[in-house]
């Protein structure tokens, strides 16, 4: 029973909150927010859930449609940020490997996925390995595996199954994943290529692909790609949801806080992760709106208690939020959580700044170097890796 | 998943699933509770999806062979102003190899670029009615190049720039569809004809019937489950001199044909240029292979090898040798599965018939080992689609192929009246085992025709529907619409008649062609123990024509 009242508690909470958040922060002003109101195509993944749902209900005994399902919940659960469908995908992958206990690779490979999806990547690093002993050929296997040993920061391991992917399905999943890679390694240029290259490819994909090269460019420090990036990427797709952050940024650095706001507080209605209403909050705060702030604060830390209660562990979350609320010792402790069970540059970069805040910045500055080690030339970790070694030269 | 191989049974069992991966419905880079990036797991991209390879003697063209692959499967004619193209990153091939080494001696490749004069301005294809390739109404349109290669040579151009016929928009776009089609159905030296472009999936099944691996039921089929859709096609008709061993087919009339689709290869390891050669990323031969024979696990490592890797690959063997549909059939329709190891099977998918592999169908039909000038002692067993070009071209070509008969027809190539999912049962069942159709399957699927006819003449596929396929949800079996120079197409609406269905005269006409040594397939009919009696099956209710795929 006590098992059940967190989770309960906080969807209960977060509901609220949300429910709260949308009448005082979040109402739509303006053309803006009628032209998001047309209601756009059925969403794909909508449609195949309920798809898959009717096969399983005439031939329930479909495992490979249930493995399916399984993952299509993984992917819906990333596109909205909604947890709730982690034990979805979780029944359905179970179903199939009932079904078909041995030899059933794509059942593995969506629990791979779905435990990377939780942040279990040490679990979603062995599943994707079982699965690829079932089958050698699977690149979708491989993808888990690669995201999983990224994020373990494993990038030897990371880099050989990415290429293994390339091998198998020189496709987007893989030359998004190899994009990823190559940025990690300081290759910009290279990465930037094959996003271009998918852009050939995939071009029913454009909306995504432009978003990613928006990101690209934004976290290299080149403003003006990145805004022409996510202009093309609502373009190509109107009210594309994932360029929209990248949008919001793009106007706040234009020094248009008010547009950039209204955009923030759309996004985080649609997308309530956790990240989303950090940077949202922050964007609050820079303009003195430190209550409304607090109400994104509270929605995050909901959000993390969700996506606990959904069986994820996001300590890195969880560091990130105490350092925008400026909590640095809960901060360190959080991140070192997430550091004692991987070591990707992003962990470093989170743990290196919640030490600096915490005031030890001597301890800071070998996770700020790691975080910038690999040749990344992301311009938030170089900004944390100076402000530490500028702290260092002239202590407080 | 895509399983690339599964992609009949998978894809229908749901569009779902495809749908489940579309990449473009996988939007937020940054959702989930940490900020790292993900990713899409799987691309679905039905563009350089081998869905069916064709091979026969041409009917109408003696002494020519027309070579047919298909490709984005379930391509919904309300697609609205979504054409669907054929990658421009991919190269399309046909193989053949006509020595039996499971090594290409003859290549054809497609590749396809865009010609694409919306500049932005409009999402259309279309600025109003298209009458010709050349309209400046169709704003975009795709071209190819189409090489080939002859026994390792160099490629050579034999067409540029050459026109697809565009997706079929609707009657009020496309007035005359035809003219298009014709347009793009092209004469090259040599005798050579081509086209490629949309077209009718020339598949006709009830996918359902492969609900039997899931614990389904075969009394609940009866749909075309794929009337309505399109596909995108490549067509080819060469002589039989290009393609045979030598240019010889009256010496070496067994050809083997396989399709693939390739993707550029991208490296980040090891070196500083990205670029490379092609990594196939799917393969084609024989219909159903994927789905009946070919191991799920294994499925994904089919599509990547070429066939003379596949006798390597022991798990594949053993598999065609002892498979799991008939222990199904046994299972559920106490239909007995006969004896493993199953070298009847083995000569159907990995060898051709042929009684000079030690198999159990005492005839000579398609195996490379027939031609007089291959070197037996390179022979490799592979898959792929062997076709006896010398066969004379059917006058009534039977729906059941060689099994009934019909010697011109499937597993001997594969024409597009053929009913592959029956024959497939049937053989699965062991009717070429012991030359006697399985009586309990008799109906199969019970689609025993394509909803529209074919043409007459090549590129022989049928024009493209129009509407959306779930607007016009067909009965079973429809009425085949007789075109005005559509040539027999199988049954007409009778449901569930067996009355095509041969007996064991059938298989006295397979001897004739074949030689004595059918009359030992004769003898061993009247032994042959198939002790199961006829299971009722109960008369289930008409297919339902709302139900999703």
């Amino acid at each position: 029973m006590k098992k059940l009242v967190g989770p309960v508690v906080a969807v209960v909470v977060l509901a609220a909150l949300i429910t709260v958040a949308g009448a005082v922060l979040g109402r739509p002003s303006g053309p803006r927010a009628a032209a998001t109101a047309v209601a756009p195509p059925q969403d794909p993944l909508v449609v195949a859930v309920a798809a898959a749902q009717r096969r399983l209900a005439e031939v329930p005994g479909d495992w490979p449609t249930w493995a399916r399902l399984g993952l299509a919940y993984v992917e819906r659960a990333r596109v909205t940020a909604d947890p709730a469908y982690y034990p979805k995908a979780e029944g359905a992958l179970r179903e199939s490997l009932r079904l078909r206990p041995d030899g059933n690779a794509d059942a593995l490979t969506g629990l791979g996925a779905l435990a990377n999806a939780r942040h279990d990547f040490a679990a979603a690093r062995s599943f994707a390995q079982q699965a690829l002993r079932l089958n050698g050929f699977d690149a979708a296997a491989y993808g888990v595996l690669a995201d999983a040993h990224t994020q373990l920061g494993e990038a030897k391991q990371a880099t050989a199954a990415v290429q293994k992917m390339l091998d198998l399905r020189p496709e987007l999943p893989a030359l998004a994943r190899a994009a990823y890679d190559l940025e990690q390694h300081g290759r910009v240029a290279d990465a930037r290529d094959l996003w271009l290259r998918a852009l050939d490819q995939a071009p029913l994909d454009a909306a995504y692909i432009h978003t990613q090269l928006g990101d690209l460019a934004w976290h290299t420090g080149d403003r003006a790609e990145a805004c022409a990036r996510y202009a093309a990427a609502l373009d190509a797709q109107p009210g594309f949801p994932a360029a929209q952050p990248g949008l919001a940024r793009v106007l706040a650095a234009d020094g248009d806080a008010d547009a950039a706001l209204a955009v923030w507080a759309r996004v985080t209605r649609r997308t309530p992760a956790p990240s989303l209403l950090i940077e949202y909050a922050g964007e609050l705060r820079r303009v003195g709106r430190y209550s409304d702030a607090d109400s994104q604060f509270d929605l995050a830390e909901a959000a993390l208690r969700l996506f606990a209660a959904s069986g994820g562990r996001d300590d890195l979350g969880e560091a990130e939020l105490a350092i925008a609320r400026g909590d640095a010792d809960p901060a360190v402790a959080a991140a070192r959580r997430e550091w004692s069970r991987r070591t990707h540059a992003d962990v470093a970069d989170v743990l290196g700044w919640a030490l600096h805040l915490a005031g030890d910045d001597a301890a800071a500055l070998r996770y700020a170097r790691a975080a910038a080690s690999p040749g990344s030339r992301d311009t938030r970790y170089a900004d944390h890796l100076a402000a530490i070694e500028s702290a260092l030269r002239s202590p407080r | 998943m895509k399983t690339p191989i599964r992609r009949r049974v998978g894809a229908a069992a749901a569009l779902v699933a495809t749908l489940a991966v579309v990449a473009y419905g996988l939007g937020p880079v940054v959702a989930g509770a940490s900020s790292h990036r993900e990713a899409p797991l799987i691309a679905a991209d039905p563009s350089v999806d081998n869905t069916d390879l064709y091979a026969f003697a041409s009917p109408d063209r003696p002494g020519y062979v027309t070579f047919v692959a298909n490709f984005a499967p379930f391509s919904d004619p309300d697609g609205g102003p979504n054409f669907y193209p054929f990658a421009t990153d991919a190269a399309y091939v046909i193989h053949v190899d006509n020595d039996g080494d499971a090594k290409e001696d003859a290549v054809f490749r497609w590749t396809f670029h865009n010609v694409d004069k919306r500049g932005g301005k409009t999402f259309l294809y279309n600025n109003g009615p298209v009458t010709s390739l050349k309209d400046a109404n169709l704003l975009f349109r795709q071209e190819y190049t189409l090489e080939s290669s002859f026994n390792g040579g160099p490629f050579v151009v034999r067409s540029k720039n050459t026109p697809v016929a565009p997706s079929r928009v609707g009657p009020a776009s496309m007035p005359e569809y035809q003219k298009l089609r014709d347009e793009a159905t092209i004469k090259l030296e040599g005798g050579w004809r081509i086209f490629a472009g949309q077209a009718d999936d020339p598949f006709f099944l009830d996918l359902r019937v492969f609900d039997l691996l899931y614990g389904g039921d075969l009394s609940e089929v009866g749909r075309d489950t794929l009337a309505g859709y399109n596909v995108n096609t490549i067509a080819l008709e060469v002589p039989f001199s290009d393609v045979a061993l030598g240019g010889d087919a009256s010496r070496n009339p067994v050809v083997g044909v396989w399709t693939t689709t390739e993707r550029n290869r991208v490296r980040i390891t090891g070196r500083s240029d990205l670029s490379g050669d092609r990594v196939q990323v799917s393969r084609l031969g024989n219909p159903l292979v994927n789905e009946v024979v070919v191991p799920a696990n294994l499925k994904d490592a089919f599509n990547s090898i070429p066939p003379d890797k596949d006798a390597g690959i022991p798990a594949v063997v053993a598999r065609v040798k002892d498979p799991e549909v008939p222990k199904l059939l046994e299972a559920i329709y106490k239909l007995p599965a006969p004896k493993a190891p199953r070298d009847d099977l083995v000569e159907i998918f990995l060898t051709g018939i042929t009684t000079k592999a030690n198999g159990p169908i005492k005839a000579d039909l398609n195996s490379q080992l027939m031609n007089a000038d291959a070197d037996a002692s390179r022979f490799r067993p592979s898959e792929m689609l062997r076709l006896n070009l010398t066969v004379p071209v059917a006058k009534e070509p039977n729906r059941l192929g060689v099994l009934a008969g019909d010697l011109q027809g499937f597993p001997n190539g594969r024409r597009l009246t053929d009913d592959a999912v029956d024959i497939g049962l049937q053989a699965l069942a062991g009717a070429a085992q012991t030359g006697k159709l399985v009586d309990a399957l008799a109906t199969g699927d019970k689609v025993d025709a394509n909803e529209v006819a074919f043409g007459a003449t090549f590129p022989y596929v049928a024009l493209p529907n129009v509407g959306a396929v779930n607007a016009n949800a067909r009965p079973a079996v429809a009425p085949t619409t007789p075109a005005s120079q559509g040539m027999t197409v199988g049954k007409g609406p009778e449901a569930s008649a067996p009355a095509d269905i041969p007996k064991a005269t059938s298989v006295a006409a397979m001897g004739t062609w074949i030689g004595v040594s059918a009359g030992l397939t004769l003898a061993l009919i009247l032994f042959a123990a198939w002790a199961w009696r006829r299971r009722r099956r109960p008369v289930g209710p008409g297919p339902d024509p709302t139900l999703p795929l």
